[in-house]
């Protein structure tokens, strides 16, 4: 096993950036994946995504839990706290009121549901994090980035191919 | 294209198809180079009127401080409340700024959901709108309070004493969507925030740098990035609608669920919620045209965008209007007396200048909306948005004043209540505070969202490429398309 | 722990009030009557509660602006209807002491953000000067208008010096920012059932009394045990045909002239007055 280097290709047209994902799919490189691509961009391509293989996003999960747990926890502190003042009775209400305890628990469900989705989704985006060193400022402005990680011997091959569709430019450790 | 009525033979007609260019939002020379650089140069250089709209703002502050300073000094008192005017402007503010808040989430979570796409280059700054009107309402509960050092108390936190606050309380509810409130759409904003801020890392210098590299936490935009992203900002946005509705509906109940005439009324709730987004849309109306002009945002904040914006406050302007006029005519069919006197005391009593002031502000100059020429005169529309809110400040106002006035009980009438010089002067100064902070928001950070312009611009394209290439044999109709003929 | 008391409490916890026979089991609740047939409108019960209570003299300007604090206020009422307006004007002027009612469902309780007023076993409607963070929600919510506000402090400008000497020791002095209402002279009350619990019996009828009650020249107001079936209280509640944990009430006797203020609001005051009898053909 030889070491894994990276290339970075950046293209001006979003569907030349497809033709080369399209080309890199279909081709024949020893050892490469789709996985090993990742794609940089200023702005969401679910046109480009959709040719890397399916890649599930679970945030969900954790907001449905955070839904679920928040509120039931929240209700039961609540009513918990309402039993143990000492100084209960007001206004003839019971102590234990629902009504105001459903707006309470509805404000935790969403907050709980909020709070997860954040955390799970910086979980799952990795942030805060570090760039990579091959981290190009023009992919936050109107380039596409293309950045392949292969082993070192397959580098000039991929490069190849992501040339074939006029990136404005091809970088990476190995590639010139 | 033809269809079956009556199981009649399908006639084969020819249709006949033409193309109406749509209106387009953006106009045609705006590139996605372009985008970056016209809004980083909104952080660096904006017209000098940016000083003094800033400074006038800080000036104000600072006499709200004093004002503050001198009321907690010397007590309540100098406000000039007394016993049956316990809130005076306090609360009725409180209720306005919250109010403001929630056409920044309309703009920003529930157009979103819906793929209102016009709203990318304006929902930005009606977001950080939100949060900034949350933290001026936010100011007011503290303001209003007997003894401001003891805020603490409303919070739900173990303590040895086994005490908590009142969780029947609707100032608890409050405050717990409040809190919600300003967490969530302080992480709305935030989030939707992080790939510009990535931008504005990698084209900054200095400090600033620094800071934009901290907030941007890394972010270079892969896919996995974007994937989560756009999943999680529509799941906010998802909580953030209801959440908003919710709000709203919990401040209406500080006074639906009290006893007193006026306010003890059903359709308190829904009533609030519009009067919310209306006041709401007109001030993102008012905050379009200063922002438009001071950072030259022409070619983001267009006019077809402002079109929709004012539609959209026309027709919640009408729900609102209904919803306080059915209001009015359920009282005046009930049989409860004293909210029927309150009624009329609202109307006719000493502060009817007040009451007809808000149905000419916030109910008649709405229909100055539907002038083309107001529409697109900036100047004009800038001060009938102004209107429209001094009016949804004066509703706000005769909810509370009139009602303490004349309650349920005679001994307590008053007449000619009016507050004192501090009140107004922390009022204004609440003015000066939201408007200061808004300012420094925007130059500091972008507040035209530049990856969804981007996303605009992208699609803009696509829709081009596909008018190009329509045929009329072609199944998928391009956006725009007509169709003429009979089928 | 929270979570077991929740859940053996539960039916107590549940509970609305007031309910029927509320206070059978309970030793104290205590109530008022006030007899406006009585009232001779002389605040001789304003002034003791400033004395008893350590209420702050506001002065003539505050005053005016509303900002006064006396717990318990004689209002006065001109009479309406042909023969006062007419015959005998001189006899319009009724008046009202309106202090707390003390209510059994009380609008001020619920609203209170941090749980500074609340409702105590014997019945009172009780507020925590400590835990006041002073929102004034109560006070809006309160129909009455009987809870009055520290809108200035106090301490330094009602009592300058020697006039301190003069203050309750037993009673706080409130300072700005909290709210405050008539306690039934909660001191006493306190004072008298921990001497009776030390000689190991309850109140007797009458042992004590409210300032407002004690000072008043014509024994206007009527205070005492609710819960106590004998006392002169309860005697007259049952006399005048008012029911606690009834929000209406049946007048069905002849001569009946009880009432509560605002009963339809539901608050279940614990104050019934008296109406006042006016003979014309005199």
């Amino acid at each position: 096993m030889s070491k894994k280097a990276v290339t970075l290709a950046l293209y001006a047209d979003p569907d030349e950036a497809g033709n080369a994902l399209r080309e890199l799919r279909d081709c024949s490189v020893p050892g490469f994946k789709m996985d090993d691509v990742i794609i940089k961009s200023p702005i969401d391509h679910p046109e480009l995504t959709e040719l890397l293989n399916h890649r599930p996003v679970y945030i969900q999960l954790f907001t449905l839990l955070g839904v679920l747990l928040g509120p039931t926890t929240g209700l039961v502190l609540i009513a918990s706290a309402q039993a143990s003042f000492i100084y209960q009775t007001r206004g003839g209400r019971p102590i234990v009121p629902f009504p105001p305890d459903m707006v309470l628990t509805y404000e935790l469900f969403i907050l709980s549901g909020v709070l997860m989705t954040v955390i799970s989704t910086f979980v799952a985006m990795k942030l805060p994090g570090n760039r990579s060193p091959l981290y190009n400022a023009s992919v936050s402005e109107d380039k596409i980035g293309i950045l392949v990680k292969a082993e070192a011997q397959n580098i000039p091959h991929i490069d190849e191919i992501l040339r074939r569709h006029n990136p404005t430019e091809i970088k990476g450790d190995h590639s010139r | 294209m033809s269809h079956n009525v009556h199981g009649h033979p399908q006639m084969d007609v020819q249709v006949e198809r033409k193309f109406v260019p749509k209106v387009k939002d953006l106009g045609p020379d705006v590139n996605w180079a372009q985008i970056n650089k016209d809004v980083l140069r909104s952080l660096e250089k904006p017209r000098p009127v940016f000083w003094i709209i800033f400074f006038s703002a800080l000036a104000l502050f600072s006499f709200g401080v004093y004002c503050e300073v001198y009321q907690y000094q010397n007590g309540m008192g100098v406000a000039d409340l007394n016993n049956p005017q316990v809130w005076g402007l306090y609360i009725a503010t409180f209720i306005f700024w919250i109010g403001m808040g929630h056409s920044g989430t309309l703009l920003s979570a529930l157009l979103h959901i819906i793929h209102a796409d016009w709203r990318k280059p304006i929902y930005r700054y009606s977001e950080a709108m939100t949060t900034f009107t949350l933290l001026t309402a936010a100011l007011f509960v503290m303001v209003h309070m007997g003894r401001l050092w003891e805020f603490y108390y409303v919070v739900a936190y173990p303590n040895e004493r086994w005490t908590w606050p009142n969780f029947t309380s609707p100032l608890v509810w409050d405050a717990t969507a409040i809190g919600t409130y300003l967490t969530s759409s302080l992480l709305f904003l935030y989030m939707g925030m992080i790939p510009d801020l990535a931008i504005c890392r990698d084209n900054a210098k200095g400090a600033r740098r620094a800071l934009y590299k901290f907030l941007s936490l890394g972010w270079q935009g892969t896919d996995r990035q974007w994937g989560n992203f756009k999943v999680a900002y529509m799941t906010m946005a998802c909580f953030l609608m209801p959440l908003a509705v919710s709000v709203h509906s919990i401040v209406s109940t500080d006074f639906a669920v009290s006893q007193n005439p006026g306010w003890h009324v059903t359709s308190f709730p829904p009533y609030f919620v519009l009067g919310a987004l209306y006041s709401g849309c007109s001030g993102i109306i008012t905050l379009f045209i200063v922002l438009r002009y001071v950072f030259r945002f022409e070619a983001y904040m267009t006019q077809p965008i402002l079109n929709k914006l004012i539609k959209m406050t026309f027709a919640i302007a009408m729900v609102w209007t209904y919803l306080d006029l059915i209001e009015y005519a359920t009282t005046w069919y009930g049989s409860d007396e004293v909210a029927k006197a309150d009624l009329l005391y609202r109307a006719t009593g000493d502060y009817a200048l007040q009451f007809w002031g808000m149905i000419f502000c916030a109910m008649v100059m709405p229909f100055t909306l539907l002038i083309r020429y107001v529409r697109h005169n900036y100047t004009v529309l800038l001060i009938i948005s102004l209107i429209l809110n001094v009016g949804m400040w004066l509703e706000r106002f005769q909810i509370i004043t009139p009602t303490f006035a004349k309650s349920h009980y005679p001994w307590t009438w008053t007449a000619g209540w009016w507050p004192s010089w501090v009140q107004w002067g922390i009022v204004a100064g609440s003015f000066g505070w939201f408007t200061m902070l808004f300012m420094l928001y925007c130059k500091i950070f972008p507040s035209v969202s530049m990856y969804e312009v981007k996303e605009m611009v992208h699609e803009q394209n696509l829709e081009g490429k596909a008018m190009a290439h329509a045929n009329p044999e072609s199944e998928q109709a391009p956006v725009g398309l007509l169709e003429g003929g009979q089928a | 722990m929270s979570l077991s008391n929740l859940i053996q409490n539960w039916d107590s916890f549940r509970k609305r009030r007031p309910y029927e026979d509320q206070y059978k089991d309970a030793p104290y609740k205590w109530a008022m009557v006030i007899d406006l047939d009585s009232c001779i409108g002389c605040n001789a019960c304003t002034v003791a509660c400033y004395a008893e209570n350590n209420l702050a003299v506001v002065g003539k300007e505050r005053f005016g602006k509303g900002q006064a604090m006396h717990w318990i206020r004689i209002e006065r009422y001109w009479g309406e209807g042909e023969a006062l307006e007419t015959e005998f004007p001189e006899r319009g002027a009724q008046y009202l002491p309106m202090l707390c009612q003390q209510c059994e469902a009380a609008p001020c309780e619920p609203v209170c953000p941090v749980g500074a007023t609340h409702h105590s076993p014997d019945g009172l409607n009780t507020q925590v000067y400590n835990r006041c963070v002073g929102s004034r929600y109560c006070s809006a919510n309160c129909p009455y208008k009987v809870r009055y506000f520290n809108w200035w402090n106090y301490p330094e400008r009602a009592w300058p010096n020697p006039l301190e000497l003069q203050l309750n020791p037993d009673v706080t002095v409130r300072s700005k920012g909290v709210m405050e209402k008539c306690t039934f002279c909660m001191q006493r009350l306190r004072a008298g059932q921990d001497k009776a619990k030390t000689a190991g019996r309850l109140l007797a009828d009458g042992e004590v009394l409210t300032a407002c009650a004690q000072a008043c020249p014509t024994s206007a107001i009527t205070f005492g045990n609710l819960a106590d079936k004998n006392s002169k209280v309860a005697r007259m509640w049952k006399n005048q045909q008012v029911d606690l944990a009834k929000n209406a009430q049946d007048k069905s006797e002849e001569g009946v002239r009880g009432y509560r203020i605002l009963e339809d609001l539901n608050t279940y005051p614990s104050i019934v007055y008296l109406e006042r009898l006016r003979n014309f053909a005199a």
